[in-house]
């Protein structure tokens, strides 16, 4: 079918509102051709949901199989950097299938689950209450930079054993990683060198942790545990730590940023969740699930075909790839009830902010106590907060729904 | 003699993660829809059982002794 989208998903009117933009793909070509970058965009929930749990006939092993030249063009000089790029992202364990993927995925998985996660609470309500202390010194914070950002960064950097004094780096790498999701011709460039000062940063550090017994407090010396066992190569222990670090905190960002735009926005909400008055799930619970369905931090993830395979009556050709959207199955009007509506007591609550299937976030119970402990923390400590701002403006990425800065007053 | 087990998994919560299938192949069979269900509870270990559970990491499995009623996970 035809539809009258336009296929530049980097417009400015995209990335302001992807909701209108995925939206109507989704209302009229749910899986779509996309002419401009020889892709499919997938925008529905079931379809999502389908695709993601059929992981046998849609590889994760984006960066190894696809053949298409990147999307958007870059320059054609940094051909060899996009090859370096390539090799290196390879090596995530995110980026594998079955049955590489289960092992490498074992190594960590039971660090993350919700068991263990509960251990760090303490660790969380500490750094929230560091963060919104000194906000209240004046009465002032950009959420994004004294809040949002700061939390999540050194929780996963006292995670892995890092330093503190290196958050700065980290998250000044992260930075430049974020050009993934960008459109600029030139992004290989500070992409490229964020990865070879990472690899440089870590590699004495995992060094230094294999030659050790493992210590089950840190999450880097677990990591280097998996190359005695056999699972990881000391390649792959260094770019998962970096995808740990990264995904760690480049995502839950979001979810307190826009989650706190969304109830500056929605008084009554706000007013809900301060009240406090839901049955179980209680209210901070249902919250923190609204707000990753309603504005969610991951915009969209990437596929490729390993089989000729019908998704949604299109028939997609083995080796083609495919971007499936969050953003819009989040508001499929077939799954959820109004779906654009901010709705804090929604449940059961289907999103699928973490994705579906065997690659579903491996860190979604830490981003929940994050989220759930900011919002609390929040609610607990102010009767109004006020944004003082009327423009927003976002990262220009397709992955990742990132606002530059939220600069609020608090009473 | 090991105490009977029932098992179920909340479909409203449960992603298709396969965890459980990971560490308990012989209980958890992933239907067409591919959530999990706890087909034969009794063809592992409670110890096993226990530890699949455990990595849910939607915590969608609850685990309750049969006889007593007593909850075990969560
Ligand atoms: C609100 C915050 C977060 C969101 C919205 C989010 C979103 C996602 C999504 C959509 C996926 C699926 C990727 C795919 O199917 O290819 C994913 C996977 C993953 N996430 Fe998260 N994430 C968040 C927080 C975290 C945190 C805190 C960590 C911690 C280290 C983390 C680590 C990972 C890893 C390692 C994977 C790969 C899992 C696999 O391939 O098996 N994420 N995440
Ligand atoms: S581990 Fe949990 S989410 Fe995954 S298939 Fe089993 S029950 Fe479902």
């Amino acid at each position: 079918m035809v539809t009258t989208v336009a296929d530049d998903m980097f417009t400015g009117d995209a990335i302001s509102d992807p909701y209108s933009y995925y939206g109507k793909l989704r209302d009229e070509d749910p899986v779509h051709w996309n002419e401009l970058y020889e892709l499919w965009v997938v925008t529905g929930h079931d379809d999502l949901v389908w695709m993601t749990r059929h992981h046998e006939l849609f590889s994760s092993e984006f960066w190894k199989r696809d053949q298409r030249s990147p999307y958007p063009a870059i320059d054609e000089s940094d051909m060899g950097l996009y090859q370096f790029m390539r090799e290196f992202f390879m090596d995530w364990f995110i980026q594998h299938d079955r049955p590489v993927h289960t092992d490498q995925r074992k190594v960590v998985h039971k660090w993350f689950n919700p068991n263990s996660m509960e251990l760090w609470r303490p660790m969380v309500r500490s750094v929230i209450k560091d963060c919104l202390d000194e906000a209240d010194a004046s009465g002032h914070m950009d959420v994004m930079r004294d809040f949002a950002t700061p939390l999540p960064l050194f929780v996963i950097a006292q995670m892995m054993g890092m330093p503190h004094y290196d958050r700065k780096f980290i998250r000044s790498m992260a930075e430049k990683l974020l050009f993934i999701g960008r459109g600029e011709t030139d992004r290989m460039q500070p992409l490229t060198e964020a990865i070879k000062e990472f690899i440089e940063y870590l590699t004495p550090l995992v060094e230094e942790k294999a030659a050790k017994p493992v210590d089950e407090n840190d999450l880097l010396s677990v990591l280097a545990s998996g190359e005695k066992t056999g699972a990881l190569t000391r390649d792959e222990v260094v770019a998962d730590a970096i995808l740990l670090l990264l995904a760690g905190h480049e995502t839950t960002i979001n979810l307190i940023c826009n989650g706190t735009l969304a109830f500056t926005q929605h008084p009554e909400q706000w007013k809900i969740l301060k009240e406090g008055r839901l049955e179980e799930p209680d209210a901070i619970t249902r919250a923190t699930e609204e707000c990753l369905r309603y504005d969610p931090p991951v915009k969209s993830i990437q596929r490729v075909a390993s089989v000729d395979a019908e998704l949604g009556g299109k028939l997609i050709r083995e080796g083609d790839r495919i971007r499936w959207f969050i953003s819009s199955a989040n508001r499929d009007p077939k799954k959820h009830d109004n779906p654009d509506t901010f709705d804090i007591s929604r449940w059961p609550n289907t999103h699928v902010a973490f994705g579906s299937g065997i690659h579903h976030c491996l860190g979604a119970t830490l981003a929940r106590l994050e989220g759930q402990e900011a919002f609390k923390a929040l609610a607990e400590r102010y009767d109004n907060i006020k944004v003082e701002t009327n423009e927003f403006e976002y990262q220009p990425s397709i992955t990742f729904r990132s606002l530059k800065t939220l600069p609020v007053s608090l009473t | 003699m090991a105490r009977k087990l029932q098992i179920t998994v909340n479909h409203d919560l449960c992603v298709g993660n396969a965890m459980c299938e990971t560490i308990a192949a012989k209980v958890f069979i992933l239907n067409d829809d591919r959530q999990s269900e706890a087909k034969y509870p009794d063809a592992d270990t409670e110890e096993n059982i226990l530890e699949a559970a455990e990595n849910c990491p939607v915590s969608a499995i609850k685990v309750v002794d049969a006889d007593t009623g007593e909850t075990l996970f969560p």
